[in-house]
């Protein structure tokens, strides 16, 4: 994982909560991976509070660096099941609690 | 000689004119394409049906039928006159002599006076005037061999040409100022042989192809986003990430660390062992309990009945035997309590009877729990002469032992392991037996130290450095013990065992040795403030804690005496004890509760 920034710990009962951005399952390539992970890393920052806004950013800046018909999620809570082209996908965790799925599919 | 081309006669028929005329015409007015005038649109031509361009001075030939026919009579009679009879001219080529009939010189005379005309103007030809006559023959006679026969049309015709060629030779001049004046002329295509032809490429047919390229590969993909499944992610990565910095350490740290570390399955059995331990421990405890009840009962609360009828006497009431099954040999060496756990007290096997050494000593730690064996035990190489128990750390004790060495032993170490520290062997040992040690102040460099003497008169501060023990020598003794005076002046030479100091007073010391006394001493004065006399060998002697009176001693013959100085009397107290032991080590707390 290329950043491991600023792990906040939130310390409750020694239990340490890790914010760094976490790939959960991907298949991109290597410079495509980081770009994707850096622009949700700062998309998520940027946009705290509204997810809408994030993953639209972040779909506009993969669409115009990588090609038209990225799918972006960003949320808490919910379950996919999707279909996407292959060496085009990349699902991780970020802030110890959101999770952000993008995958491209035309 | 080589005429050159003159457009034949042809060009300047009327049909010429008539072309002229309609190319005019043309220009002049817009006509419309249809086929009403067609005729006058020259673009068409080709459609138009071809007519055949006469000229002017084109022989009318008569028609087939009316022709002379070959051999009919008017032939014959031709023939017979010499009509149509070719010969050649030995004036030049192509020249044909063709005998003619009169009617047809006459005819031929217009066109020849222009041939004469023209051919004067040429001076190549010479035979000029050879050639008028010959060819003002020779149109004749050709004119009249075609029509001799019949079938000449074509061959006319063709005459004609031939004849008309030449005679356009020296018709040139005329021609060209005719020519001239007239404005363009649409050349006309030679309408007997010429064929218009024309052709069309090879045009490849054309296809359509229609393909579909296969779509980049596609997958499925699902997952569940869950606080709880990303919080155990992240658990699991980070531990990942702390083992992989652990692998990242250089290899010789691994290997030892390997060499040390057990295996998983090993410290589960460990652990799984030691809870068995424990619980049996417990059990063992239990079983004692109710067993000793009333014995621990009596530790606590005795108070003999007995007392109330002796005066100054007390009565001591033996509680627990101690054994050890091994040990049954050897006898007690030195017996102290352990400062923390009031229950435990520490045992040193050896053998004092200098005839027969054993060869192995043994440290024990006995509980009160548990009479019937030892908590704790370790065979030694060589017997224990003494032991202390440190007060600050209560599990590390302190040995000496017969062969001069100490050692210091953790009680916190699992039974299986032998003593923390030993003295080096060769160098800093004692020579003698280590009669005596104890454990001193820390030094400055906060380990810990204890002091040995022994008989070979050295008195040696051993200091706890991690890994060894180091000796400094402290002080040297001349001799073991003073020689005491006797009470009958005599000097009493025999070993004196022990010596003990008032916990109160710190000038008042009461010593014990083998000529069968207890003394009392103050510091200064060379005589003893009392001395009691015991049957036999005083084996040692020892203050009671709460009390500066109060002192116990045992003898060599099993017995031991507690004494109370401020009643002044023998307060003998008696016990026996089977094994003869050599020191009480005694049992501060046990005076507490008497």
């Amino acid at each position: 994982m290329a950043e491991e920034g600023g792990a906040a710990p939130g310390v409750t009962e020694e239990k340490v909560i890790h914010t760094y951005p976490l790939i959960r399952h991907s298949d991109m390539s290597e410079e495509m991976r980081t770009e994707a992970m850096e622009l949700s890393v700062t998309a998520c920052e940027k946009f705290s509070q509204n997810n809408e806004l994030a993953a639209r950013m972040v779909k506009e800046s993969m669409d115009k660096k990588f090609g038209p018909a990225f799918h972006v999620v960003v949320g808490e809570s919910y379950g996919f099941e999707i279909t996407y082209e292959c060496a085009n996908i990349c699902y991780m965790y970020f802030g110890g609690n959101q999770a952000v799925c993008i995958w491209k599919c035309s | 000689m080589s005429k050159p081309l003159r457009l034949p006669d042809l060009w300047r028929c009327k049909s010429t004119e008539r072309s002229i005329e309609l190319l005019l015409k043309r220009l002049r007015k817009d006509s419309s394409k249809s086929r009403a005038n067609l005729i006058d649109d020259e673009a068409l031509e080709w459609l138009k049906p071809r007519v055949l361009i006469k000229p002017d001075d084109q022989e009318v030939v008569p028609e087939a039928g009316t022709a002379i026919r070959k051999d009919s009579d008017e032939a014959k009679a031709q023939i017979a006159a010499g009509y149509g009879m070719v010969g050649f001219d030995d004036a030049g080529p192509k020249r044909v002599k063709v005998k003619k009939s009169t009617a047809e010189e006459e005819e031929e005379e217009e066109p020849e006076a222009e041939p004469a005309a023209a051919e004067e103007g040429k001076a190549e030809e010479e035979a000029a005037a050879e050639e008028e006559t010959p060819e003002e023959v020779k149109p004749a006679e050709i004119v009249e061999t075609a029509e001799g026969e019949a079938e000449g049309v074509p061959e006319e015709l063709e005459d004609t040409e031939i004849e008309e060629k030449d005679e356009t030779a020296p018709k040139v001049d005329a021609e060209e100022e005719v020519l001239t004046i007239k404005p363009r002329v649409k050349k006309l295509a030679n309408q007997f042989n010429f064929c218009e032809r024309a052709a069309l490429t090879y045009v490849f047919p054309r296809r359509s192809v229609e393909t579909q390229t296969v779509p980049p590969p596609r997958a499925n993909y699902g997952s569940t986003a869950l606080q709880c499944i990303i919080f155990d992610y992240y658990q699991e990565d980070y531990a990942r990430k702390m083992r992989e910095k652990e692998e990242e350490k250089p290899k010789r740290l691994r290997k030892k660390e390997a060499k040390h570390a057990k295996t998983a399955q090993q410290i589960h059995d460990e652990q799984l062992a030691q809870r068995i331990r424990e619980a049996w421990a417990i059990l063992e405890r239990l079983v004692n309990q109710n067993i000793y009840d009333d014995i621990a009962q009596d530790y606590r609360y005795w108070d003999d009945p007995s007392d109330e009828f002796r005066e100054g006497m007390g009565s001591l009431l033996p509680l627990w035997r101690f054994q050890f099954e091994p040990m049954r040999n050897h006898s007690v060496c030195d017996l102290q309590w352990n400062p923390h756990y009031q229950d435990l007290f520490a045992v040193a096997y050896g053998s004092l009877d200098f005839t027969q050494q054993q060869k192995q000593g043994c440290l024990c730690l006995y509980s009160i729990k548990n009479p019937a064996y030892p908590e704790y035990s370790v065979i030694t190489e060589s017997p224990i002469i003494c032991l202390d128990v440190y007060k600050e750390t209560p599990y590390l004790i302190c040995v000496g032992r017969y062969d001069g060495n100490v050692c210091v032993y953790n009680a916190q170490l699992t039974l299986e392991s032998s003593y923390q520290y030993k003295s080096d062997s060769v160098r800093d040992k004692h020579s003698n037996i280590v009669w005596e040690i104890r454990w001193g102040a820390r030094l400055i460099d906060g380990e810990a130290s204890f002091f040995s003497v022994s008989g070979d008169g050295r008195v040696v501060q051993w200091a706890v450095m991690p890994g060894e023990l180091q000796a400094t020598t402290i002080i040297e003794l001349r001799s073991a013990a003073a020689p005491v005076p006797g009470p009958d002046g005599t000097l009493i030479t025999v070993n004196i065992y022990r010596i003990s100091y008032n916990y109160f007073n710190n000038s008042i010391y009461a010593s014990c040795s083998g000529d069968w006394r207890v003394k009392i001493w103050e510091d200064g004065r060379d005589e003893p403030l009392f001395m009691f006399e015991l049957g036999s060998p005083v084996g040692d002697v020892k203050w009671a804690p709460y009390s500066s009176t109060v002192f116990a001693a045992c003898t060599a013959d099993g017995k031991v005496y507690v004494y109370d100085l401020n009643i002044m009397k023998l307060d003998k107290l008696l016990s026996l004890v089977r094994d003869p032991p050599f020191t009480p080590g005694v049992v501060e707390e046990k005076f507490d509760d008497d």
